[in-house]
């Protein structure tokens, strides 16, 4: 992945770094919106991560700018405000993600990944096929090696999600967003008792367990048993 | 006592006012009842000019001779003549044809008409004057002069002095007068000060107390003293929330702390470190959820969500919100029910509502039995939804239930367990944007919450 990290603060900066560098990304690191949008129209970046305030200028006013001179990469926007409105914000504004600091980095990478992927997926394939899976979009059947699994709809809202980034940390948070659509976080197990309800069908009665657990961070969609 | 510059400008622009307003009336008053003494002079004049006529129609010039008592041909020169004036108080003088007759050769002049008029008479000063002269039958002319008489001149010199005097004595009596009124007046506003600088310093036990009947400051007296409540009130809401973030962020931080002197000693044992983090790292993530709610919480109550209100079909949020718990309580060993009435249409805002009603599920799941019966309930009124989440015990003890939508406001056998308690604050705050009734019903075994949502939007504020 080519990423272009735009963030004033060096500790923030680096930590973003330091991490991406571990799983292999190409980073490129700018302090300030203008530099950022010279780099962003210059270079093609798989994501961008932006800061949300930036000096002289709101991250959001960049996007904005970004977005209008057809600059169409994926936008990650990080900000310390922990509002829906100000999500909405964001993503009215031309961001594709939004994420509230201070966050795992395993959340960051998981959300870069997802977007850096959703470009080819996008189009609505009225398939998904991974592995052993097979989920069919228009009528919502799910098949494991040929065998009919029925599902409830959130269970299979998660599937659906999970297939479109297959072998990718998926966050409770993404799950809540994506599947609920809610921007808040209910305290309870709320996620946690669909999948393992998606589990106890999706996997129990095969020979290996298709989705894993992160532990502390996610779920993981993986087509074999090998680690 | 002490006055102020101010009242001291105040008093002394007031008195020195009122002084000179009830000078000049005075001196008008004076000057008024001078007129009126010398018109009834006058008028005396007139009379006593008229005598003389008909004494000399009916006596004949002799007589009225005899009555001045003047010899025929007697004749005054003009100091005598002055001197006669000054110490008789009258002066006759009779001319036949331009010719004196009789009487003083003065200086002084007759008007045809009584009038009032003022002559210097050399050292004695001057002297006011009624003079006339009257025609008389054969070519007559009889010049008559009268100075004002003493008693009258007196009872003028009398106004005046009245009027210096009072000059001189009112200016003192009348500023002390204003200087005690106002004293009187500032005194209960002075008690009043010391009394909130007392309550300054114990807002939550005194209040002012006044012991005046003027109904202004008695008014506000107790509009200081609701004030005064209703800061008690926010003081205490403050007290609690700062008992509430401390508690809330001392106790994970604590065990962040220990965690990371745990780290320290296991830095050789990769698997106990795991651990630690992955412990410390729930602890953190519990403080930033606290700070997240209170921000959230913050902007709820900000009503900036208002604009971004849209109409959606409230049935089927709850409806899908209900379905993604059932198995959620099913786990817990709750027994859910659920039911809704369909195509409830509501104004608002779609994510909040979702908030309510999860937070509201959380909790029921939280506080109430582990086999209890939980239920959600949508019913739909003329301009209104009924939103009904309940459970059957244990219920809110009835003395934590006013305080229980406060910020960080948690009975306190919960105060052990995991979580904030701003869940039912976030509540209540999602209700006010949406104009929403919340109340907890009374005389239940358990807690159950009443929700009425207005379904049609408000007419614009």
């Amino acid at each position: 992945m080519h990423i272009l990290l735009v963030e004033d603060d060096p500790d923030t900066a680096e930590f973003i770094c330091a991490g991406l560098a571990q799983h292999n990304a190409r980073v490129q690191h700018c302090n300030n919106a203008e530099q950022a949008m010279l780099s962003a129209s210059a270079t093609a970046f798989d994501v961008i991560i932006f800061d949300r305030l930036l000096p002289n200028m709101d991250g959001l006013d960049a996007v904005r700018v970004l977005r209008a001179s057809k600059v169409r990469t994926p936008i990650i926007m990080l900000t310390a405000l922990s509002d829906t409105a100000d999500r909405v914000a964001g993503l009215e504004a031309g961001a594709d993600d939004y994420l509230v600091k201070p966050f795992a980095f395993a959340e960051l990478y998981a959300r870069l990944k997802a977007l850096a992927r959703r470009q080819p997926l996008r189009s609505d394939t009225l398939e998904l096929v991974y592995s052993e899976l097979r989920l069919n979009r228009t009528s919502r059947r799910v098949y494991r090696a040929g065998k009919e699994i029925e599902l409830m709809p959130k269970e299979y809202q998660i599937l659906e999600y999970m297939m479109q980034n297959p072998e990718q940390l998926i966050t409770k948070t993404m799950l809540l967003e994506q599947v609920w659509g809610f921007s808040f976080d209910p305290k309870t197990s709320l996620v946690q008792t669909h999948v393992s309800r998606l589990r106890n069908k999706l996997d129990k009665p095969f020979a290996f367990d298709m989705i894993k657990t992160i532990r502390g961070s996610g779920y993981l969609l993986m087509g074999s048993n090998d680690d | 006592m002490m006055i102020s510059r101010y009242h001291l400008k105040h008093t002394a622009v007031l008195g020195g006012a009122l002084w000179a307003a009830l000078l000049l009336l005075l001196w008008l008053t004076g000057q008024l009842l001078v007129w009126q003494d010398k018109q009834a002079q006058q008028h005396e004049f007139e009379e006593f000019l008229s005598e003389i006529e008909n004494a000399l129609e009916e006596h004949g010039l002799d007589h009225v001779l005899q009555e001045f008592e003047l010899e025929e041909d007697e004749i005054w020169p003009d100091s005598e003549a002055q001197a006669h004036l000054f110490d008789e108080g009258w002066l006759v003088a009779l001319f036949k044809q331009e010719r004196l007759l009789l009487g003083a050769n003065t200086k002084l002049t007759a008007t045809s008409t009584p009038q009032w008029h003022s002559v210097s008479l050399g050292e004695e000063g001057n002297v006011e004057l009624l003079s006339a002269s009257v025609n008389l039958p054969d070519n007559l002319q009889l010049h008559y002069w009268q100075k004002r008489d003493e008693l009258h001149a007196h009872r003028a010199e009398f106004y005046s002095q009245i009027t210096h005097w009072f000059a001189l004595l009112s200016l003192p009596l009348i500023l002390a007068a204003i200087a005690w009124l106002q004293y009187k007046r500032t005194r209960t506003l002075q008690a009043l000060s010391e009394q909130l600088a007392q309550v300054a310093h114990s807002p939550d036990s005194k209040r002012t107390q006044v012991s005046t009947s003027n109904p202004d400051i008695v008014a506000l007296s107790l509009a200081i003293n609701r004030m005064l409540d209703e800061i008690t009130r926010l003081h205490g809401n403050l007290k609690t929330m700062s008992v509430g973030i401390a508690h809330d962020l001392k106790t994970p931080l604590s065990r962040i702390s220990n965690r990371l002197q745990s780290m320290v000693q296991d830095l050789d044992n990769p698997a106990t470190l795991e651990g630690h983090i992955d412990k410390a790292n729930n602890e953190l993530a519990q403080v930033i959820n606290t700070f997240n709610n209170l921000v959230r919480l913050n902007a709820i109550e900000s009503g900036k969500h208002i604009q971004g209100f849209k109409t959606f079909d409230l049935s089927a949020l709850i409806d899908e919100l209900a379905q993604s718990y059932q198995p959620v309580f099913e786990d817990s060993g709750r027994r859910f029910e659920v039911s809704i009435v369909p195509a409830v249409h509501c104004h608002g805002d779609r994510d909040l509502l979702g908030q309510l009603i999860c937070n509201l599920l959380e909790n029921a799941l939280e506080h109430s039995h582990s086999d209890a019966h939980v239920w959600l309930r949508l019913q739909s009124h003329t301009d209104s939804a009924l939103l009904q989440i309940g459970d059957d015990g244990p219920g809110i003890p009835t003395g934590d239930q006013p305080k229980i939508f406060d910020k960080f406001y948690r009975a306190d056998i919960s105060r052990g367990r995991p979580g904030n308690g701003l869940g039912l604050s976030i509540v209540r705050a999602i209700c006010d944007v949406h104009k929403a009734q919340l109340c907890l019903l009374e005389q239940q075994p358990g807690a159950v919450f009443n929700i009425e949502i207005p379904t049609r939007p408000a007419r614009s504020d």
